[in-house]
């Protein structure tokens, strides 16, 4: 029985040498580059055994170990494979390029030949040899990655970040993976978008072929500016490596390396908002955006109530601003406002309305005028700021109170309806009108205002001398007849008093002057004046007869005067002496 | 000559009255139709000849009113009441035009003692007061000289009291018109026509911001600098605030 197996294997053997006559020999060496402290294992394999195997020469390394010979023969499906593996182990002795050169073999009575392999030296390596083949393996093949969509955004402009772990197809990642340190985003607004199955995509890494899955998907919007710096995202994987055993299936055993992956930490350079034209109003909003105000009705009667909406709707940093307050006339009653928000974040950022609702209720009649509200915000796409200002709106309370009188209102009476006279309407134009100048002078201070108040004061003590003036001039009775006859003879020689110097018309109307004068005092007609009478009416009167003599001489100075040479002192002194006389007349004139 | 002259000023200006009336009446047709920016216009060239009263500014602050422009609209019956202090219908306006400010300001009530004198004072205008003093002063003289010259001792006694009186009337209204001049003096209303201002803390754009101030409100101008007014509310806060945001009631 036995034997019987050894010949059909045997027979198997040859048959199969036959059939596969093709002969390899080849060369591998672990490593092509490696540091001057790390060994080098070179392999020399061939499918069939030969004879007189001449390794090269190692001249440019020490040989640490070898020759080993491992045989490995074993068939399969029915299928004989055969190889013979010489293996050295080398250590360089220094730094650079080399060739190791062709060994020879000979199988079959032929010669074999392996291709030259060049090596090179590098500087010593941290980790010698030991594991580094599979932990080298893996930091080369496994690569997280922070993609910033935008490295030098506006101040609360929107950015996102995406974490990518890329993982070369040469080498697998087992599925507990899990993250380390999460990345914490100081100094900026963020907001995690869910993902929700790691979908394993292709794509290229430096120009090879990977495999990626997103980890983490975030938006953020810088709140300060300056370079911000964004923390690195660290992850525990566990990297399975193919080694180079295999197990009884001939699959690749995987080595289990865990690794920790870091992203590098990115600097964002945040630039503030200009400064040129930035809106008073400006409260920070940033992106693209509609506003408007609008009310839930314009007319309706005092103390019911009614909605005013402030909308901001659109693209950008929706939450991280205030919207404008509403300012209402004092009279109108308004609430705090409802804020609401219906905000969306998704790579893009932000998208959505925010809106305050005011509850205003007018306390009274008349109308209230809403005004315009401006709402500014900087467009990032066009890189300059833009104000919407929304439309005034006149609220009108057609009933109610009105707030001149805030008296209390009637209050119900029964069935009959009083008619009281609504005083608290809106007036009427006024129809006539008094005109008057606008430039008016002030009354008071004025020198008219001043001379009329002190002017007055000023009167009493005039009156107070005049009076007593004339008490005294009362109290004189001698002085006032003097007064009284000088009056009078001024009152009737005054005529004569002109004359004086022309010798005719002076005496002429001397003459007629004396006769005036008795006239006025005697009642005597012209007709009767002669001399004797004038004495006798004279002597009636008690008139004392030296006074009558001289009026009578005088009178006869008069006729007397027209035939003579009459000088002006004679002249003079008959005016003396009929004013004397007339006076003394008068005064002794009952 | 010189009455001549005079004559014919006279006659000038009655001509211009008439003229204003007729304007006037032509304003409150439009008005009265709802044309009432056309209505303003007309108004206005009335106080374009230097005429005012109390009634064309109550009608400017109506039509005002009726196009919604709130600072002009109160201006105007600020004015007006200015003319005609106790005018109920101008006082009914105002409070509708008021209820369409914004600024709630709170007034500090004067009390007690310096409220009897200010109500007191305010009770004349100036001139009203000046013209009780002349009076008083001169029937204080001349009951003082008829004092001086009555011989019965009844007389004497009644003329001499009242004549006291009579002085004491003159001092006191006197004294008020001093008191209220002054007070007219410090009295410096105006209106705010800005939609908005800004009240700062100093008389410079960059200085701190005190409050705000919207379209409407009266406040008190108490000092002027440059281009820049110093304001007092009823609340007695104050700040500076630019000039051109504000018309003064009082039109020098």
């Amino acid at each position: 029985m036995n034997n019987k197996n050894y010949i059909s294997i045997l027979f198997l053997i040859l048959a199969t040498s036959v059939a596969s006559a093709q002969v390899k020999f080849e060369a591998k060496v672990s490593k092509k580059k490696l540091g001057i402290n790390e060994r080098l294992r070179i392999d020399f394999k061939m499918n069939k055994d030969g004879d007189n195997f001449v390794p090269p020469s190692f001249a440019d390394f020490d040989v640490v170990g070898g020759p080993n010979t491992s045989v490995s023969n074993y068939s399969r499906n029915g299928k004989r494979s055969y190889s013979k593996t010489y293996s050295y182990f080398l250590s360089p002795k220094k730094r650079g390029k080399f060739t190791i050169k062709q060994a020879t073999i000979e199988i079959d009575g032929e010669t074999y030949k392996t291709f030259p392999i060049a090596i090179n030296v590098t500087a010593a390596v941290n980790k010698p040899n030991g594991n580094a083949a599979a932990s080298d393996l893996a930091s080369e093949n496994i690569h997280l990655v922070a993609e910033v969509s935008k490295a030098n955004p506006f101040l609360n402009e929107a950015i996102t970040v995406i974490y990518k772990l890329y993982v070369s197809p040469e080498i697998g990642v087992s599925s507990n993976w899990r993250e380390k340190e999460i990345p914490r985003f100081n100094d900026f607004w963020s907001q995690n978008i869910e993902i929700k199955s790691l979908n394993i995509q292709t794509g290229t890494y430096k120009g090879a072929e990977y495999r990626y899955v997103v980890l983490r998907k975030t938006v953020l919007y810088p709140q300060k500016t300056g370079s911000l710096k964004i923390e690195p995202l660290v992850m525990d994987i566990t990297a399975e490596i193919p080694s180079n055993r295999r197990d009884i299936f001939g699959r690749q055993l995987m080595t289990k390396v865990p690794k920790v992956v870091t992203a590098g930490s990115r600097t964002i350079n945040v630039k503030p908002l200009p400064e040129e034209g930035k809106p008073a109003d400006f409260k920070g909003a940033v992106g693209d955006f509609s506003f408007k105000v609008t009310t839930s009705k314009t007319q309706l009667n005092a103390t019911e109530s009614l909605q005013a909406k402030i909308e901001v709707a659109g693209k950008g940093n929706l939450k991280l601003f205030q919207l404008p307050k509403l300012t209402v006339p004092s009279s109108l009653e308004v609430y705090e406002p409802e804020h609401k928000e219906n905000v969306r974040t998704n790579l893009g950022g932000m998208q959505g309305n925010i809106s305050d609702t005011y509850t205003i209720v007018p306390q009274y009649r008349g109308k209230y005028p809403v005004p315009s509200i401006s709402f500014s915000y900087f467009d990032t796409a066009t890189e300059s700021y833009k104000r919407i200002t929304s439309d005034e709106i006149v609220i009108n309370v057609l009933e109610g109170p009105t707030a001149a009188t805030k008296t209390n209102e009637n209050s119900a009476t029964g069935v009959k309806q009083a008619v009281n006279a609504n005083t608290n309407t809106f007036a009427f134009i006024k129809t006539a009108s008094n005109w008057s100048s606008i430039k008016t002078e002030p009354f008071f201070k004025s020198k008219g205002f001043w001379s009329l108040v002190l002017l007055p004061f000023l009167a009493i003590p005039l009156a107070i001398v005049v009076r007593r003036k004339k008490d005294e001039r009362d109290a004189d009775v001698q002085g006032n007849r003097t007064r009284k006859a000088d009056r009078l003879a001024k009152k009737y020689l005054s005529v004569a008093k002109k004359a004086l110097g022309k010798k005719e018309a002076f005496y002429l109307a001397l003459e007629k002057a004396l006769h005036n004068y008795l006239k006025a005092k005697l009642t005597i007609e012209t007709s009767d004046f002669n001399k004797e009478k004038i004495e006798n009416l004279l002597a009636e009167r008690n008139v004392e007869n030296a006074v009558v003599l001289d009026f009578i001489s005088i009178l006869e100075n008069c006729e007397l005067a027209r035939y003579t040479p009459i000088t002006q002192v004679t002249m003079q002194n008959d005016y003396d002496k009929a004013a004397k006389t007339i006076s003394l007349i008068d005064k002794q004139l009952r | 000559m010189r009455a001549f002259a005079i004559i014919l000023m006279y006659c000038f200006s009655l001509f211009g009255f008439t003229q204003n009336n007729q304007a006037f009446e032509q304003a409150n047709a439009l008005y009265n139709d709802g044309k009432y920016a056309e209505a303003v216009d007309k108004y206005e060239s009335i106080l374009e000849s230097d005429v005012h009263s109390a009634e064309l500014y109550f009608n400017l602050g109506n039509t005002n009113y009726k196009l919604n422009n709130i600072a002009p609209s109160i201006y105007y019956y600020e004015k007006a009441l200015q003319l005609e202090p106790n005018d109920k219908e101008i006082q009914n306006n105002l409070a509708f035009a008021q209820n369409m400010t914004i600024d709630a300001i709170e007034k500090v009530p004067d009390v007690g003692f310096s409220r009897i004198v200010k109500n007191s004072v305010n009770t004349f205008s100036t001139d009203t007061w000046a013209k009780i003093t002349v009076g008083a002063v001169l029937l204080f003289v001349l009951i003082f000289l008829a004092y001086h010259f009555s011989y019965t001792s009844s007389k004497k006694r009644i003329a001499f009291v009242t004549s006291i009186i009579s002085l004491f009337i003159a001092c006191f209204s006197m004294a008020m018109a001093f008191q209220k001049d002054n007070l007219d003096k410090k009295d410096n209303p105006a209106i705010i026509f800005a939609q908005e201002s800004r009240v700062k803390s100093e008389a410079n754009k960059t200085s701190e911001e005190v409050f705000r101030l919207h379209e409407g409100t009266k406040v008190q101008v108490i000092e002027t600098y440059n281009d820049w007014k110093k304001i007092k509310l009823s609340d007695n806060s104050t700040g500076w605030i630019p000039s051109k945001d504000i018309k003064l009631l009082k039109d020098f």
